[in-house]
């Protein structure tokens, strides 16, 4: 049964967000038993355009829906808006996005994180709502643990990527984000398993919502560089674990310390790739200037409408698969990503999940953010990319609370088990109590 | 990374930067790549693979279908006669 969300406070937050109070406030947009979605802004539907984010893709309305859309309408999901995100998943803090920047909604000054920023904002602020969204790199768990929402993302391959646009195809990944474990367990086997138009979701054991979590492991390494809050708030967290029962053990995993360089290495070679198809006569924004010469043509509209973010990692990206340092770089990180999938292989060996606090740090405020160099933006990102880059499922669950602001802890799984990672998920909300934002009109 | 080396990849990726962007791409991607140096420390093997999952074929009935229209796919571009225009090639 559908409950009407109160949409003043939504309104009230940025006018950008009255395309959802339109459709939420229809009552005759509801029927019994439907329900309300949004999706991440490089997710194919008819209903709206598909800009990923990025000015080059203005105007561009897919005349399809992508597979995980066109399961959840199937099922009586009614789309009520598109999400804003980081130009192509390019980002921590949604502050690269071509169309604005989303603001958290505990506090304004402060981001929602990225790149699945607005879904997350969506699913904190909107009550019984399912945001999708996508990671890469941790644009699920990053925006769900400074929105303080749970976040799913499933194992590589488990949900079709059909209908998403690309940023690494090797990485990509649609899950989910909503206020309750409940929500993940109702949605997760709807958007799952195998599409012919999607090879990568065909050869997928079949999906078990069962399983548990009785084990617990914590690598040492993601204990460093972590801010004195987010240290507190997530020994606390164990501390509460260990009381339901959950064993709790710490352990060493050496190859973490080469996540960070070996995925931003493969996800720009495969974003540069997947960005030449932007040149100005396909998609979005048309060149209408026939008579250059063709690499002035395509190099016009990229240069003009591109970011400065996607910029570095199309240059970062060609660098990597250049003659001379395709070897050195990228095969290298080929070869670390399977290293680390290795270790943590091992890891599961003794215990059922890995568990590490989401983000080193409380949401930033934007002045914060503006001071930070790219290299700092991208190590931010040293506990969400391991599980990424090994294509291990991850949940992030709301742990604790600093100053009024959500802290995340992070839950890695191995391949195909979400099923354990749900039920961690639901008997943390049991024992944990989650607070959302109270947006006033 | 000089500003040399940077022009260059910029070219190769249709990317036509102002020489300020050059600047600044050249120090941000120093910094970037001088710190992935720490992958010549990773033990090399071997063992690679394209994705982090194994992918098999699985392959359909060969049954003829057509998932979108080409008239819609087309809409938005700019075309003559169906065909889409791009630019000169020389």
């Amino acid at each position: 049964m559908t409950t009407f969300p109160t949409v003043d406070g939504l309104r009230a937050l940025d006018e950008k967000h009255l395309i959802f109070c339109e459709r939420l406030e229809d009552p005759l947009a509801f029927e019994q038993g439907q329900f309300h979605f949004s999706a991440k802004d490089n997710l194919c539907a008819r209903d709206f355009q598909a800009r990923a984010g990025s000015r080059v893709l203005k105007g561009y309305r897919p005349p399809f829906d992508a597979t995980p859309i066109r399961r959840l309408k199937e099922i009586g999901g009614l789309l009520i808006g598109k999400t804003n995100m980081d130009e192509f998943g390019f980002g921590t803090f949604s502050t690269n996005s071509g169309f604005g920047i989303p603001r958290n909604p505990f506090d304004p000054e402060r981001s929602c994180g990225g790149s699945s920023g607005g879904a997350a904002a969506a699913a904190a602020l909107i009550p019984e709502h399912l945001a999708l969204g996508v990671s890469t790199g941790g644009s699920i768990s990053c925006p769900a643990s400074f929105c303080g929402v749970v976040g799913l993302t499933p194992t590589y391959g488990r949900v079709s990527r059909w209908g998403l646009i690309d940023y690494g195809n090797s990485l990509d990944k649609v899950g989910l984000l909503t206020r309750t474990a409940r929500d993940l367990e109702r949605y997760l086997p709807v958007i799952s398993g195998p599409d012919p138009k999607d090879p990568t979701s065909q050869a997928q054991p079949v999906l078990s919502m069962k399983g548990e979590v009785t084990s617990v492991a914590v690598p040492t390494e993601a204990l460093a560089d972590l801010s004195p809050e987010v240290t507190a708030a997530f020994g606390e967290a164990l501390k509460e674990l260990e009381r339901n029962g959950v064993k709790v053990m710490e352990v060493t995993i050496p190859s973490l310390r080469y996540a960070i360089p070996a995925y931003y290495i493969l996800a720009t070679s495969e974003a540069s790739t997947n960005l030449a198809r932007y040149c100005g006569m396909r998609f979005g924004v048309m060149n209408q200037e026939f008579d250059q010469g063709f690499n002035d043509f395509f190099a016009q509209t990229r240069s003009e409408d591109f970011g400065p973010e996607a910029k570095r990692r199309i240059l970062l990206g060609t660098f990597s698969r250049m003659v001379g340092f395709r070897n050195r770089y990228y095969i290298k990180a080929l070869q670390v990503r399977q290293l680390i999938i290795r270790e943590y292989n091992k890891v599961f060996e003794d215990c059922d999940a890995v568990l590490t606090p989401t983000m080193p740090f409380i949401a930033p405020r934007f002045d914060e953010i503006a001071r930070m160099k790219p290299l700092e933006m991208y190590q931010a990102d040293f506990l969400t990319v391991p599980p990424n880059l090994a294509g291990m499922p991850h949940v992030s669950l709301p742990c604790g609370y600093s100053g009024g602001m959500p802290i995340g802890m992070q839950a890695v799984g191995p391949q195909w088990a979400e099923g354990s990672l749900v039920s961690f998920a639901r008997s943390w909300e049991e024992s944990f109590h989650f607070r959302f934002p109270e947006v006033r009109a | 990374m000089d500003r040399e080396t940077v022009s260059k990849v910029a070219r190769v990726a249709r990317l036509k930067l102002t020489d300020e962007e050059i600047e600044q791409y050249a120090a941000d991607l120093e910094d970037i790549i001088s710190a992935f140096s720490v992958l010549d420390e990773a033990p090399a093997t071997d063992e690679y693979d394209l994705g982090p999952v194994k992918v098999e074929d699985v392959l359909r009935e060969d049954v003829v279908s057509r998932d979108s229209d080409p008239a819609e796919l087309r809409e938005g571009m700019k075309t003559k006669n169906d065909w889409v225009r791009g630019p000169r090639l020389s």
